[in-house]
């Protein structure tokens, strides 16, 4: 036989079109999870903030003064910040509900539904943001 | 018998850690989401307030664990998802390791943080 | 129409080896050739122009290449046209393309009934079996390609080495060192462990999941979904006895075996013969923790 052929990119040709509810799963999955450790990250580097606030003198701490209180203030008074905490909430429950369908899978429960639980999860996911988005947003404007 | 199986290969083991954290992670991170948005308001944030709930122990350790396994379960997934992609070699030792060092440096910055709130001297 | 690149060829072949022997008989029969030829071209393109015309036909777009002839190593997409009949498959409308338009297209296909696994394809989007894969269940054009994550040999043919390869690393046969008291006794599987590996024994190597797969086609090392079910399949026998299983899931805990799997479910939604193939990758890695914690 003489050199085949490698198809490259024709191999994905429309493919996303056709993927199942377990494929779109993962991808969500992973891209949440991608999100959610980035923002461990960030998370950590704003909260230590408190370690030079801790030094700060009890008046001032008292009074709200110190560094960390003052960014966490400044920040949450931006409206920005506030949406990107409601899509966070979102990509956390996103995350916790279809890890939770992937602890059952693994457990070897439910796999005949496997499909039907993820658009639960994306439905719910849904339901839980839209509720919250008072709550978060409450003090913005 | 344990000869022929002296311990977990390492592929088993972290595949069952996964799993774990995941579980608890579920846990605390609703409670963490629910008690930070919902009972306290993130506007409503103080150093006082982080503070006083630090200064409890089991608060405490409840935060250190939830970030020790966070971080776990956040890099071990980051590892996973690039050897999938077909990380091999040396490219993958040296990204396994610069994972491992961002971990530590992210544990420690995380500890630091909670202890200037629980008011132990060590940060 | 899709014939003419390869008939150009075949009649500049034919004319060339005829101009050495130039007797009057040759020349004669050239003619004839010649003329028949044009005459089934003809009729070809006569019969495709009324079949496309016709409302019962049933159009096909089908992936073709040919690293050896000159005008198909660029790869494309021929269109044939196709008298649809009750019960058509997509392995029908290609044999069918294939005798009356283009004896080039070039597939495999056996059985043509679910058994022989040699007609596994990407028909629209999704690897099916084309001998059980019903054209009114199809929206149209339909359009057929070779299996994706394999090297295409030619039209809709792919290269399975890698694939054998798989299946064979987890030694796809019967072992065991347990045998009953009898010389002659026969080795027995009770009715309920022959329930367990029941879907397992189904598989008929098409490869559809494997090329389903989205970690196979990034992970060559990957055992991929038909050899773990494989494995399944002989580590769930009892008859093998205890010694064979441990050697069996030593194989399917390597690093590229069950650990890979991320619970896409593409292969079993794939899979031609229903296996639950998911379900069996995650007994087994219930079955490699439990197995480990033993020993712990």
């Amino acid at each position: 036989m003489s050199q085949s052929y490698n198809r490259g990119l024709i191999e994905d040709f429309s493919r996303w079109r056709e993927f199942e509810a377990g494929m779109w799963a993962w991808i969500f999955h992973k891209f949440t999870g991608w999100v959610l450790i980035g923002y461990l990250f960030t998370h950590i580097a704003v909260l230590s903030t408190g370690i030079p606030a801790a030094g700060a003198s009890e008046a001032a701490i008292m009074a709200g003064e110190d560094v960390y209180t003052q960014t966490i203030v400044s920040l949450e008074s931006l409206l920005l910040v506030r949406l990107l905490e409601v899509g966070l909430l979102a990509v956390a429950v996103f995350h916790m509900l279809n890890g939770t369908r992937l602890l059952l899978v693994d457990l070897g429960v439910g796999l005949e539904s496997q499909n039907k639980s993820f658009y639960a999860s994306l439905i719910l996911t849904g339901a839980i943001t839209v509720a919250s988005v008072p709550t978060f947003i409450a003090g913005a404007f | 018998m344990a000869e022929r199986y002296s311990s977990f290969q390492s592929g088993g083991r972290m595949w069952l850690l996964q799993r774990i954290t995941a579980a608890f992670l579920l846990v605390v991170l609703a409670f963490h989401f629910f008690l930070l948005h919902f009972v306290h308001h993130a506007d409503e944030v103080s150093f006082l307030a982080s503070s006083a709930r630090m200064e409890n122990l089991s608060y405490y350790s409840l935060m250190i664990l939830f970030l020790v396994t966070a971080t776990f379960h956040g890099v071990n997934g980051v590892y996973n998802a690039l050897v999938n992609q077909g990380l091999t070699g040396t490219k993958r030792t040296v990204i396994k390791w610069t994972l491992v060092a961002a971990s530590t440096v992210l544990i420690v910055q995380g500890v630091r943080t909670a202890n200037a709130w629980a008011g132990i001297g060590l940060y | 129409m899709s014939t003419q690149i390869p008939k150009q060829t075949e009649e500049s072949s034919e004319t060339e080896t005829d101009a050495e022997v130039a007797s009057k008989g040759d020349e004669r029969r050239t003619e004839k050739r010649r003329r028949a030829a044009e005459e089934r071209a003809r009729r070809q393109a006569e019969e495709a122009e009324k079949a496309a015309a016709d409302e019962d036909t049933i159009e096909l777009k089908v992936f073709r290449y040919d690293p050896e002839v000159e005008g198909k190593q660029e790869p494309r997409f021929d269109t044939f046209h196709v008298p649809f009949t009750k019960g058509m498959t997509v392995l029908d409308a290609l044999m069918y393309s294939r005798d009356n338009y283009d004896s080039s297209l070039t597939f495999r296909h056996s059985c043509r009934q679910a058994v022989c696994g040699s007609d596994a394809m990407f028909v629209n989007g999704g690897q099916k079996l084309a001998c059980k894969t019903q054209i009114v269940e199809l929206e149209e054009p339909i359009r057929v390609e070779p299996l994706p994550h394999a090297e295409v040999e030619k039209d809709l043919v792919v290269d399975m080495e890698h694939f054998y390869d798989q299946m064979e690393a987890v030694e796809p046969y019967f072992q065991t060192n347990e045998y009953p008291d009898g010389e002659l006794e026969e080795q027995r599987q009770t009715r309920e462990n022959r329930e367990k590996v029941k879907m397992s024994t189904r598989c008929i190597w098409c490869g559809a999941c494997m090329s389903s797969c989205n970690i196979a086609a990034g992970d060559n090392e990957y055992l991929g979904p038909a050899a773990i079910n494989k494995a399944y399949r002989f580590a769930m026998d009892e008859r093998e006895g205890e010694e064979v299983k441990q050697k069996r899931l030593e194989i399917i805990e390597q690093e590229h075996g069950v650990w890979r799997c991320q619970t896409q479910f593409s292969c079993t939604e794939v899979c031609p013969k229903d296996i639950p193939l998911t379900e069996h990758i995650q007994e087994l890695k219930r079955e490699a923790v439990k197995n480990n914690l033993k020993f712990w």
